[in-house]
């Protein structure tokens, strides 16, 4: 017998109370765990989402949201302050237009849906008044067109300074055959879709008419996107003069040198395009995109130090009880020669079989209830936020270059794979630690003050 | 040798100071057995508790084989209890939790005795106090007043003290269990020349010691 299994063997003194204490515990530890597991998991999963953004800001017409139209295309004269503003590297500009089947000899070979085919009878009634690109995105279109006649489709044809921005995964554009074209020529040269190639059985060197031109198949792309591969690319210039939009640009994507000068930029451009443009960074809308793991990351850590907290009164208030009841006892251990030192000791010894029997069980629930824990705070939160992700990412031409790379995020967020890693097992137990510490240091103040001579008053 | 010179302790109570022992001066030889008698509330108590080192005195010296023992440090105090004292309470006051065994093992420890040897030396003094192979794992509980006494000696007698220092010992006991445990003492005192400083408030077994002390008011009176 030594003061250890002396404690010890006092943890368990009266089974019923031990029980009710190690429970209690328990139920905290395993908060504590699952709390830090959620947190770690969304943590992860918004890092993932900020560093996927890049340092690319579009700028789109103001006015322009969902299909309705109503913006004007910017101007040469916008496109110009904008590549001067300060640290931006690089603009590319873009004028997405759509070809109706007395625009051009091509078959489209995107079949409308039941979702496109809403989109293509919206922009019909809205008379074209805006060169909108309808995409896949998830809208929140409704359906008060449903008796209008099924409309035909129509194929998407891009005008760009850099055809590479097209890429829906922020990469280069793959060419599958051919060679890319310079988007700062005038030249009647396309860049066409693989689904549109196929149905039209175009490859490099034939020709289709456009707009009454004859244009030049340079090379074939594909991006995996069949909305994407279903359009045509075009330099800037070919498409302004044949759409008949001179000087005019539906969006203009602007790398920014540092993401550190991302927000600045954005600042910078809203004080010079004023309210004529709409104008969203990539970090903006991963920040906005992650809002509702951010408070359930904040969530999680105010669930921890609370259970930790509760966890600490738990254990001091149960040390400091079973410290008066047993009064006279260590009064008597110290009499007969025990050292503060070993009645702290054991008491000690006490607190902590009690929080380890309380945090093995605690642990072991915490790790069973992790997973189930994160996906619920996760799914339950995200509801609001994705109405709000899918109206943005109605908003129009601006955003549709990379909406395809948000939405994916999009999709994702709900997605967070809770796993109990070392580090966060680690931390738990860290945690645990620092409530045993605190649940008997306190009590063992109190044991050095009990005065031997006690035990010489009558009880 | 026991030597108390010109004692005094004053407790600071919120009521007020209470003077418990005033000016007292005892000398005991070694071996010696003596009593304390006295009213309620006389000191007698307090006294046991300065010769015990679980409390300072206000004043005075207590020379124990020669050595101040009022003035050590709580460290040393502890140290001086473990091996030169040992305590016989009215309420035996044994570790509910441990058996009768385990508690005279508990006292050997703080003795500094090594792990090995203490629980062939706590069965032959649990012996030599007259409890059974099978009492001896009892829990405290489980056993007579007069039997928890025993254990409490055994307990007391652990580590070789030079005194005993016993407070109302039979007090919760009958008179003839009490004369028992009382007679117990006195061999005891005898065989292993302990000094045995006890307090009483039964004139017959105060009577049978080698001296008594009276305490009135906190101070010695005869
Ligand atoms: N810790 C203390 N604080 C204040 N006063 C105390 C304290 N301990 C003892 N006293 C007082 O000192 C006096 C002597 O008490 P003590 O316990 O020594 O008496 P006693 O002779 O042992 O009495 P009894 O026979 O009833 O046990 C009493 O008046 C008591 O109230
Ligand atoms: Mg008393």
């Amino acid at each position: 017998m030594n003061v250890v299994s002396r404690g010890v063997k006092n943890a368990f003194r009266s089974p019923m109370r031990s029980g009710a204490i190690i429970l209690m515990l328990a139920i905290s530890i395993g908060l504590i765990l699952s709390m830090l597991v959620a947190r770690s998991s969304v943590n992860t999963k918004i890092d993932q989402v900020k560093s996927a953004a890049g340092t690319n800001i579009t700028i789109s017409p103001a006015g322009v949201f969902g299909f309705d139209g109503g913006g004007n295309n910017l101007t040469s004269t916008q496109v110009t302050q904008i590549s001067k503003t300060a640290h931006i590297a690089t603009t590319s500009a873009t004028l997405s237009d759509q070809m109706a089947a007395t625009d051009t000899n091509l078959t489209p070979s995107l079949t409308l849906g039941n979702f496109g085919a809403r989109q293509a009878r919206l922009d019909n009634s809205s008379s074209n008044s805006s060169g909108s690109t309808s995409t896949s995105s998830s809208s929140s279109a409704n359906s008060e067109f449903a008796s209008r006649p099924v409309p035909t489709p129509h194929t998407t044809v891009t005008g760009t300074t850099n055809p590479n921005s097209i890429s829906t995964n922020g990469g280069s554009l793959s060419i599958t055959s051919g060679k890319t074209i310079d988007g700062n020529s005038n030249s009647y040269v396309a860049l066409v879709g693989k689904d549109l190639a196929t149905k039209n059985n175009l490859v490099v060197g034939k020709t289709f008419t456009a707009y009454g031109g004859t244009v030049t198949v340079s090379g074939i792309y594909t991006t995996g996107n069949t909305f994407q591969d279903s359009g045509i690319i075009m330099p800037l210039a070919t498409i302004q003069t044949l759409s008949g939009q001179s000087g005019e640009v539906s969006s203009v994507i602007a790398t920014v040198d540092s993401s550190d000068n991302v927000n600045a930029t954005v600042t910078s451009l809203k004080s010079t395009l004023g309210s004529k443009a709409d104008i969203v960074s990539q970090t903006q809308q991963a920040t906005d995109s992650v809002s509702s793991l951010q408070s359930i990351s904040g969530l999680a850590l105010t669930s921890v130090i609370g259970a930790a907290i509760a966890g600490s009164v738990i254990i001091l208030l149960a040390m400091i009880m079973i410290v008066r009841e047993r009064r006279r006892e260590i009064g008597v251990i110290k009499a007969i020669g025990g050292t503060n030192k070993k009645v702290m000791a054991q008491f000690v010894a006490e607190a902590l079989t009690i929080t380890v029997v309380g945090s093995i069980v605690g642990l072991t629930l915490g790790i069973l209830v992790s997973g189930p824990m994160t996906s619920s705070l996760v799914s339950n939160s995200q509801n609001s936020s994705s109405t709000q992700s899918s109206t943005r990412a109605a908003a129009g031409p601006g955003g549709a270059l990379f909406r395809g790379g948000i939405n994916r995020i999009g999709s994702n967020i709900t997605q967070v794979t809770s796993s109990v890693t070392p580090g966060v097992f680690a931390s738990a137990v860290a945690i645990t630690l620092l409530i045993a510490i605190i649940g008997s240091a306190i009590p063992a103040w109190f044991i050095a003050r009990i005065s031997p001579a006690e035990v010489l008053r009558a009880e | 040798m026991l030597e108390v010179k010109n004692l005094s302790k004053t407790f600071n109570s919120p009521g007020g100071n209470v003077t418990a022992l005033k000016d007292v001066n005892i000398s005991i030889k070694t071996g010696e057995f003596a009593s304390i008698i006295g009213n309620s509330g006389s000191g007698k108590s307090t006294l046991l508790s300065m010769l015990g080192a679980l409390d300072t005195p206000t004043s005075g010296t207590i020379m124990v084989d020669d050595k101040d023992i009022s003035k050590l440090s709580s460290k040393k105090q502890t140290v001086y209890r473990a091996k030169k004292i040992g305590f016989v309470f009215q309420q035996y006051n044994l570790i509910p939790n441990l058996s009768a065994l385990e508690n005279v093992m508990l006292a050997l420890e703080f003795g500094g005795v090594s792990a090995r040897k203490r629980k062939g030396k706590a069965e032959q003094l649990l012996n030599e106090v007259g409890i059974k192979p099978d009492e001896m794992l009892r829990k405290p509980y489980k056993l007579s007043g007069g039997q928890q006494q025993r254990v409490s000696i055994a307990r007391a007698l652990a580590n070789h003290p030079s005194i005993i220092l016993a407070d109302e010992p039979t007090g919760n006991l009958d008179s003839e269990t009490g004369k028992k445990i009382f007679d117990l003492l006195h061999s005891l005192s005898r065989s292993e020349n302990t000094t045995i400083l006890a307090v009483t408030h039964d004139m017959d077994i105060a009577g049978k010691t080698d001296r008594t002390f009276k305490l009135k008011d906190g101070k010695i009176i005869t």
